[in-house]
């Protein structure tokens, strides 16, 4: 029986699509079948994120209402052939799919697949109670930033509301270097306030841009901080125990000049 | 709160009791009264009304729902001995259940105010969640931006206080709150309103907030006990 985990955020643009595709790649590159559902009815990005816009035939809103079966709406991944992608709808809204439709659906999924991913939508309304209706885990991700810290607050109170237990974190896009400087939440404020288990740091990684765009998950690049990241995250959901990466960021060129003098003043 | 209607807070959240044999309107009066004055109080909150061995009709009862709606109230349950008053209940759409039977203290003993009842909590108050309690709160916890804790009586937070406090909401002016760590976005004590301003992040010590001559004044728990 699979797990049914979804990845959420209250705040949008924090990296949740990114999150997902990134988790279900690794999972699927480690031997598990794994399926990756996207939530986010009428916004749909799970599909472009993991390049596989092109062959979109039916979607999560077809199967729900009986045009298509599970079986053939579902994406085989171009790379790896445990890894299915179940798209969202794009011309319908978050009122599409009800509760119990949610519930049914990763049900059905379940018996065929180790691990279920549920990109979840922004916010807290509708499309987010649908995306953790049928969870049995909840990952909250986040940026060191006050105002998505602030949301993913709420959003842990509206998951142990639903009683899915209590949420693991992911704090995604830490700059090192802000960080140091005082100027960037550390992993340590943000953990202190939201009082959750950290399930992984993802650096701030420009690689992430371009493999988005590309449509390949950063954890196919070796050299990207950020895919070992994802990696690292991918092996602790299996159970394994993997120290965080040390968190030091190349300082640039400048900084390396006025390191020299700056360093007199403190 | 007054003599006709009281307020009592618990576990399962706030109930409202109101006499069993008071005059109607003028119970409707005092309640329009209370609800004015304690705006900071109800503003917002959700209870379940006991009637005791009244009855109502639906018509006093759409009455009472939607005064109390004016006011940002919202009535969860209803508890009522006259089975009238829970068809009416039930009528509107309202939860109804026969009045539990609480141990009356025998006639004589004194009233407890109702600050006497203390609600004492064990967990993380997170943004959007709001605790409300006619008696003083106890947290052990922290309370979390976005968080609110509304009190009639003390507020006492056994770790970080980030979030929002009103103590002393129903008008109690010598409520206090106190914080392991009190770095509130605002406090409220009775009518006054008070935010901090930005402090760096060196060690916090345990502070006391309360009012001095109509303002709210913090100082450390090693002063104030002095």
């Amino acid at each position: 029986m699979a797990r049914v985990i979804t990845i959420t955020s209250g705040k949008g643009g924090v990296g949740k699509t990114t999150t997902t595709a990134n988790l279900g790649t690794a999972l699927a590159m480690r031997g598990a079948r794994v399926a990756v559902m996207d939530a986010d009815i009428g916004l749909r990005n799970l599909d472009v994120v993991m390049g596989l816009e092109n062959r979109i035939v039916y979607d999560l809103v077809d199967v729900v209402e009986g045009r298509a079966r599970l079986r053939q709406a579902l994406i085989k991944d171009k790379r790896l052939p445990e890894l299915c992608l179940l798209p969202a709808a794009q011309t319908r809204d978050k009122d599409a799919v009800s509760p119990d439709q949610m519930v049914y659906l990763t049900n059905q999924l379940r018996t065929e697949f180790d691990f279920v991913l549920i990109d979840s939508p922004a916010g807290i309304e509708g499309g987010f109670r649908n995306a953790i209706v049928g969870a049995d885990e909840v990952i909250i991700v986040t940026t060191p930033e006050v105002s998505a810290v602030r949301d993913a607050d709420r959003i842990v109170g509206l998951v142990e509301a639903a009683e899915k237990g209590t949420p693991s974190l992911i704090v995604n896009r830490i700059k090192p270097r802000l960080v140091n400087r005082g100027e960037m939440l550390s992993v340590e404020d943000v953990i202190e306030l939201l009082a959750i288990n950290l399930l992984g740091i993802v650096p701030d990684d420009e690689a992430i841009v371009t493999s988005t765009n590309r449509g390949e998950a950063a954890v196919y690049d070796q050299h990207s901080l950020a895919g070992r990241a994802f990696l690292n995250i991918a092996r602790r959901l299996n159970g394994e125990e993997v120290p965080f990466l040390p968190l030091q960021d190349q300082p640039g060129v400048l900084e390396r000049f006025f390191g020299i003098f700056g360093r007199r003043r403190t | 709160m007054s003599d006709l209607i009281s307020i009592k807070g618990g576990r399962d959240g706030l109930r409202m009791r109101f006499d069993d044999t008071a005059d109607w309107p003028a119970l409707l009066v005092q309640l329009e009264q209370q609800l004015t004055q304690n705006q900071a109080f109800f503003n917002g909150a959700r209870l379940t009304l006991e009637l005791g061995e009244r009855s109502l009709d639906e018509i006093q009862l759409s009455e009472l729902l939607n005064l109390l709606q004016h006011h940002g109230v919202v009535a969860d349950a209803l508890s009522a001995n006259a089975r009238a008053a829970r068809n009416a209940a039930r009528a509107v759409g309202i939860t109804a259940r026969p009045l539990p039977r609480y141990a009356d203290p025998p006639p004589g003993t004194p009233s407890l105010a109702p600050e006497s009842e203390a609600l004492l909590l064990t967990r993380t108050v997170r943004s959007g969640q709001v605790l409300r309690h006619s008696g003083h709160i106890t947290l052990i916890g922290d309370l979390n931006p976005g968080g609110e804790l509304i009190a009639g009586g003390s507020v006492i937070v056994w770790g970080r206080l980030r979030g929002f406090v009103h103590a002393g909401a129903l008008g109690n002016a010598e409520a206090v709150i106190c914080a392991l760590e009190l770095s509130p976005t605002q406090l409220r004590i009775a009518d006054q309103i008070a935010t901090t301003p930005p402090r760096g992040s060196g060690p916090h010590v345990p502070e006391v907030a309360r009012i001095e001559q109509h303002q709210i004044v913090v100082e450390s728990w090693e002063n104030y006990k002095r």
